[in-house]
């Protein structure tokens, strides 16, 4: 980031603008962490001072089934991009090696998915599920996951493919392998770094799914983001529940974008340049 | 060690014949009939888009065949799958598995047929000295250079033990100096190794040091098939004359007078003329025009020849190249002449007659005596 040449005084302002806009940035994380802490009755000031209590997070933890609902987040977050894996990294290797008709038609469509607000088709969707029972099931959220998962899978994965010179297959089968050997020995290192990328953006796109998880289920299953909407009482919110909630939800993100971070920006933006 | 057959293969793309309403041209390889008989050198010469490389890719199974016969050792390989046809193949663009190191890399056909691990060792240091990679065994392909992936694409390709190696333009991707080592390397491989070699090149200076003979492809149309020797010496029509040789054969309209009883071949607005050779006395008629092909090194400079000008010098050290100007038409000499020429001076030239070759203007073919 900082060439040799630079001065110390710039390099110095620059950290510093760095270090300011991390702060402005961190600082809502901050104040959501820090009111977990806090009673209903601080709630409303703005002292950093204060008693700490772990009542709202006894009230999460124990008073609701909260961690079911984490529990039922991962499995259709985990599954959705489990799905799109499976079925994206085939459709992209069509897309990428094969030519036939209409082909950027399809590839187009399948991104186009991402451009509608998915309030749009959330009332046909309503319908659908409700006539083939899938509503409020597990297999109903990861399938219509699949709008939010596979465009982004499809089309980052496609261009790691599109990278890899179609000799290397030839010289793979002339070595006598079979397709799927030639694909897990030679293809799929070569995609990884895509892959992991797009897929764990994928699983955070998902997990902060709101939307559908609204629309199409509520009772049998619950993610946290519909979960978090529980702590509005009818008489008060309860911002330090809602804020644990939060919390807790956001977590598995935080922790994943920090392991990933590298692999992310070179993930992302190595495939399609690369060539 | 093989024997491989072409018998009138045809490819055509069925992209193009959409395209076009599938005439003639339009196939990528038209009526190829070739034989290349055991342990020799072939090389498949040729502009780019004439159908070598898809030759190749026939005869290694990756494309498939539009119609006729390919034969490895009188076994028809048409409906082989390539793994089984007994060949390796080096790629253009080296294909390396990016992920393996180059040992992974030579060991991973050997790894397909469930050799072991002591064998496959045996087998990798067996072949890597042919080709120079010891020295890389441990690195990944990223880390070589043009010359070292092409080495160890075609050790990979050797570690086989193909009856018929393929190398598809080698030597294209590498820049002048490494290019002729590994040319070098490459005649010395195939001594060392003997198996029937089929080189797909563009370039004639590779294909006329390599091969033990040449195929001249143009349009997917096979132009001639023969000797390095042959094909330099006796160039069946315009292009294949025009392609072997550097510089190239200069090709030049002339047309034939007559003076004297005597036929010549006479430059249009000059007064430069060559006594036709007594052997084409018969088959050429006064008035007729034909393409006239001299070689540049059979252009001489003499004392008691025809005066020209010079249009362009070129030293390039250990040889000189004159080009010059006969009325509209512009030709090149070759000369280990000391002397230092400059634009607009005059020599005197004399062409070797009997070397000439001429050839008809409207087919391009050699007109034979």
């Amino acid at each position: 980031m900082f060439s040799e040449n630079q001065s110390l005084l710039s390099r110095l302002i620059q950290n510093l603008l760095l270090i300011i806009y991390s702060i402005f940035a961190l600082f809502p994380l901050f104040w959501m962490a820090l009111i977990t802490f806090k009673s209903d009755l601080q709630m409303f000031n703005t002292t950093f001072f204060f008693t700490p209590t772990l009542d709202n997070y006894k009230a999460v933890l124990i008073g609701t089934d909260y961690i079911k609902t984490f529990i039922d987040n991962v499995i259709v977050s985990g599954g959705a991009v489990l799905v799109s894996v499976i079925a994206g990294v085939p459709a992209a290797y069509a897309l990428a090696r094969f030519n036939f008709k209409y082909k950027e038609d399809l590839a187009f469509t399948i991104l186009s998915f991402k451009f509608a607000p998915e309030i749009l088709v959330i009332l046909p969707l309503f319908m659908i599920y409700q006539k083939l029972h899938l509503y409020d099931t597990y297999l109903g959220l990861i399938w219509v996951y699949q709008l939010i998962t596979m465009p982004l899978l499809i089309w980052v994965v496609r261009g790691y493919f599109e990278d890899i010179s179609v000799e290397v297959e030839q010289a793979a089968e002339l070595d006598g392998y079979p397709w799927y050997s030639v694909f897990w020995k030679i293809l799929l290192p070569l995609i990884k770094p895509g892959l992991v990328a797009s897929a764990l953006l994928a699983f955070i796109f998902a997990w902060n799914s709101f939307t559908f998880s609204l629309q199409l289920s509520g009772f049998n299953i619950q993610t946290v983001t519909v979960a978090s909407l529980r702590y509005i009482a009818s008489d008060t919110v309860h911002y330090g529940q809602m804020a644990v909630a939060a919390t807790i939800a956001a977590l598995p993100e935080v922790i994943l974008a920090l392991l990933i971070q590298k692999h992310l920006v070179r993930g992302l933006s190595f495939g399609a340049v690369k060539g | 060690m093989a024997k491989l057959i072409l018998k009138n293969v045809f490819k055509r793309y069925d992209d193009r014949k959409k395209k076009k309403g599938g005439k003639l041209a339009d196939f990528a390889v038209n009526d190829l009939t070739i034989t290349c008989s055991d342990g020799e050198f072939v090389g498949i010469l040729g502009p780019s888009g004439c159908g070598k490389t898809t030759t190749l890719r026939m005869v290694a199974g990756l494309e498939e065949i539009t119609a006729g016969e390919i034969y490895i050792d009188d076994t028809l390989i048409n409906h082989l799958h390539p793994k089984d046809r007994g060949i390796g193949l080096a790629f253009e663009d080296y294909a390396l598995y990016p992920p393996l190191t180059v040992y992974d890399n030579i060991a991973f056909n050997l790894r397909a047929k469930k050799m072991s691990e002591a064998d496959i060792k045996k087998e990798v240091m067996r072949i890597a000295p042919l080709m120079k990679v010891e020295e890389l065994l441990d690195m990944k392909p990223a880390a070589l250079s043009g010359g070292q992936k092409q080495r160890v694409n075609i050790t990979r390709a050797l570690v086989r033990r193909p009856k018929l190696l393929l190398l598809d333009e080698p030597l294209s991707h590498l820049d002048g100096k490494m290019r002729q080592i590994l040319r070098t390397e490459l005649k010395r491989l195939h001594k060392e190794v003997g198996c029937t070699t089929i080189i797909v090149t563009h370039d004639q200076l590779e294909a006329m040091s390599l091969s033990d003979k040449i195929c001249i492809m143009k349009d997917g149309l096979l132009q001639q098939f023969g000797t390095p020797y042959e094909v330099y010496d006796d160039p069946v029509n315009v292009f294949v004359a025009g392609f072997i040789g550097e510089p190239p054969m200069n090709l030049n309209k002339v047309t034939i007078t007559e003076e004297d009883n005597i036929l010549y071949f006479s430059f249009p607005e000059s007064s430069v003329k060559i006594a036709v050779p007594s052997k084409y006395t018969k088959v050429l008629k006064t008035g007729r025009h034909v393409t006239l092909g001299i070689r540049p090194n059979d252009l001489l400079i003499a004392e008691d020849g025809s005066p020209v000008k010079i249009a362009v010098f070129e030293n390039l050290g250990d040889e000189k190249r004159i080009g010059i100007r006969i009325g509209d038409e512009y030709l090149t000499l070759i000369t280990s002449d000391e002397t230092l020429y400059k634009q607009g001076d005059i020599i005197r030239i004399k062409v070797h007659e009997e070397k000439t070759h001429i050839f008809d203007i409207e087919t391009g073919d050699k007109i034979r005596a």
